[in-house]
């Protein structure tokens, strides 16, 4: 357990990564059921996001109710273009995780586009631009989950 | 999606009203409705499923969680479905795919892991395999984050001008 969150921080998260009240006074109704001011939980929440812990607060939205399409892509890189290549790939909006990971490939990323074909084009350039051989488009045939809910403090 | 939903969805990516004490008033200033309309249809898209969860996202690695990885599988494609759905219940895993095979790199489910240490990562990883009845994975553990964002739907940019 990270030493900087106590117990009603643990409490605060535990619940807040389920569910956000949808009303008008959602720190107050969080508050309530954990016997502490509204006031007090949303300082308790701006703490966590100031202390890197809590990313983000708000909606996660269904990418494919949206008609969205996504993908998890995976190319090898070498050593010494590991910079160049990756900046063009992080570059693209559409691109939102990028990461080196250990063993062959190297090189993951996820996109994010309107279309599968927006999704090919995006792979086509950086395939072009970025000269480290073929992207392998790995999209999802099955989603099971996806969602982080991880018990704090256990 | 409707014209609205686009417009509502726009005004719920502002992430920095959700550290306000009332967030939906902040929505329904930004949009020029009523606090009312804004509930009523988040709640529609929330009972929709567009959005999929309204809540607080954790960086793992800040909260207490310093082992994380993401875990390739081989589990032959008859079970796959069967395995993705036992190791998808496990409590530390938050993300499992099925994706497809490719040359030199035979393994079709994906899990993301999250550990409070290297021991308690190998734990997890065993009770896995065990679910998963699979001994055959690859620990593609990030070396480097080069990127991590949200996504954006429907940038204002995209949409066409009014003449």
């Amino acid at each position: 357990m990270h030493t900087s969150i106590d117990g009603l921080d643990a409490l605060i998260l535990n619940r807040m990564q389920g569910d956000f009240p949808i009303c008008e006074d959602p720190y107050a109704d969080i508050g309530l059921a954990l016997g502490v001011s509204g006031q007090e939980v949303l300082l308790r929440v701006r703490g966590l996001v100031d202390r890197g812990v809590v990313r983000k607060v708000g909606p996660f939205f269904d990418a494919r109710k949206m008609q969205y399409v996504s993908t998890l892509c995976a190319l090898h890189v070498p050593e010494k273009r590991l910079e160049e290549v990756a900046a063009v790939i992080s570059a693209y909006p559409e691109v939102t995780h990028n990461y080196l990971r250990a063993g062959t490939p190297n090189l993951w990323f996820t996109v994010i586009a309107e279309s599968k074909a927006a999704i090919q084009k995006i792979i086509r350039e950086i395939e072009e631009k970025g000269g480290a051989g073929p992207v392998r488009d790995l999209p999802a045939k099955k989603m099971f989950k996806v969602k982080v809910d991880l018990k704090v403090g256990e | 999606m409707e014209k609205r939903d686009i417009e509502l969805v726009r005004a719920l990516q502002n992430e920095e009203i959700f550290l306000t004490e009332r967030p939906f008033h902040e929505a329904a200033r930004m949009l020029g409705w009523t606090v009312e309309e804004v509930l009523e249809r988040v709640r529609g898209l929330k009972e929709a499923g567009v959005i999929r969860r309204f809540g607080a996202a954790l960086t793992p690695r800040n909260a207490g969680f310093k082992s994380n990885s993401m875990i390739a599988w081989d589990v032959p494609d008859l079970r796959a479905e069967e395995a993705g759905s036992l190791m998808a219940e496990h409590p530390r895993v938050s993300h499992c795919y099925i994706r497809p095979r490719f040359e030199g790199f035979p393994f079709n489910i994906y899990t993301m892991v999250h550990g409070n240490s290297p021991e308690d990562l190998a734990r997890i990883v065993d009770e896995l395999a065990a679910l998963a009845a699979s001994s055959s994975y690859r620990a593609l553990h990030s070396l480097r984050e080069f990127k991590k964002s949200s996504p954006v739907y429907y940038p204002k940019a995209l949409e066409p001008q009014d003449a």
